[in-house]
């Protein structure tokens, strides 16, 4: 019997056994674990992203439908203001317009209302010279009359119908 | 390989160098074979960590079937060493003979019992001390008398099985292995002249196809001692 072998074997396959853990065995589990922690965390990671990108997506389609809304609301506002200040606008127009026509025809009355006083006056001065004139010739009584009459009637025409 | 080893004595203790330099060669080679393919391990492996990682996760395979739970994560690094430890001392032996002044000097070591004895006994140690860590003696002892006491003698005496079994078919495939390669190496040296090259050539052919199928075996062989192993100490250590 070699009973020397027995102790050399169970030995040497201990020292091995121990090597082989420190050199390979430990090493190479650790990065194998590490490797399933990795594609674990990995798979979580995906799995994440992919919830934010589906509320992300709903959120977005909601905020879309949102402002489509406030879209329609902010035209028809914009309609209605304009609507509104047109009105205004036309309303301003117009009666500023009737003023100033008021007005027109109140200076037109009153230019022509001079215009009137003015003629009558000269009118007035005019006989007087053309009387002085006549006056001063030799006149007699009829004749005289025959033209004051003719005056008056004349003027009375032009004063009275027009 | 003539069973006619050289023999030393130190401290009281006879060794066998036949046995002790195949250990120590399949030892270091083992050693050496992981630790080159162990260099600069990543999180993304290259070739060399994919091939250890492939050994690893077959001898893990091994260990989880008959270890399914936590328990069986203890077990892998053993197992793993066993296996290339085992294997590589079933192929060393087809590879190198020598035979010096008509005593061996090399040969696989596990073509001796008392090394297949000597490695069948560390994993029956290991797994009834196990069974005690993981079970509690009280656990330990009941697996005797179960399913129920009248097994007890049959159960002890399994116990005897296992190791003898276990030992005994390692040492007996390999060593019949070796043994027929011996005696194919005679046949092609055993005849003279044109009978001499005859039985030459033809041993030689012989000689090559039994060394393949004795990588084989070998192969087959520490697969079959690292499953057992497993399954022997599930046995101990798994409780129903």
């Amino acid at each position: 019997m070699t009973a020397g072998d027995m102790l050399f074997t169970i030995v040497t396959f201990a020292v091995l056994m121990v090597l082989v853990a420190i050199f390979a065995w430990g090493p190479v589990t650790k990065i194998m674990a590490q490797r399933q922690e990795k594609i674990e965390g990995d798979l979580d990671y995906a799995d994440n992203a992919r919830q934010e990108a589906k509320e992300l997506a709903e959120k977005r389609q909601a905020e879309l439908k949102n402002s489509k809304a406030d879209a329609v609301k902010i035209v028809t506002t914009a309609k209605e203001n304009g609507e509104k200040q047109r009105q205004e606008l036309v309303s301003a127009a117009k009666s500023e317009a009737e003023t100033l026509k008021a007005n027109a025809a109140k200076d037109i009355a009153q230019e022509r209302q001079d215009a009137l006083n003015d003629a009558k006056n000269d009118v007035a001065d005019l006989s007087l010279a053309i009387a002085k004139k006549i006056i001063g010739k030799e006149l007699d009584a009829d004749t005289q009359k025959e033209l004051i009459d003719s005056y008056i009637k004349d003027l009375g025409d032009a004063n009275g119908s027009h | 390989m003539n069973e006619s080893y050289p023999d030393f004595e130190l401290f009281g203790l006879h060794f066998n160098p036949a046995n002790d330099l195949a250990i120590l060669v399949s030892a270091v080679l083992v050693f050496l074979f992981v630790f080159w393919l162990s260099r600069k391990p990543s999180i993304r492996p290259n070739g060399k960590q994919n091939v250890l990682e492939y050994l690893i996760d077959f001898i893990n395979g091994i260990v989880k079937q008959s270890m399914p739970g936590a328990e069986g994560s203890r077990f892998g690094l053993f197992a793993f060493t066993l296996f290339l430890f085992i294997f590589v001392n079933n192929q060393i032996g087809l590879i190198f003979q020598v035979d010096v002044g008509g005593k061996t000097w090399f040969r696989s070591a596990t073509a001796d019992p008392i090394i297949t004895m000597s490695l069948g006994m560390m994993v029956m140690v290991l797994s009834h001390f196990f069974g005690v860590v993981f079970n509690g003696m009280k656990g330990y002892l009941k697996g005797y008398v179960s399913p129920v006491p009248i097994l007890l003698p049959i159960n002890i005496l399994e116990n005897f099985t296992n190791f003898v079994t276990l030992s005994m078919r390692l040492y007996g495939n390999i060593f019949a292995g070796e043994v027929l390669l011996l005696l194919i190496k005679q046949l092609a040296f055993s005849g003279h002249g044109a009978v001499g090259a005859v039985s030459f050539v033809g041993a030689f052919l012989v000689e090559m196809i039994w060394q393949g199928f004795s990588v084989f075996i070998g192969t087959i062989q520490a697969y079959i001692f690292v499953t057992l192993a497993t399954v022997y100490t599930s046995e101990k250590v798994v409780s129903e």
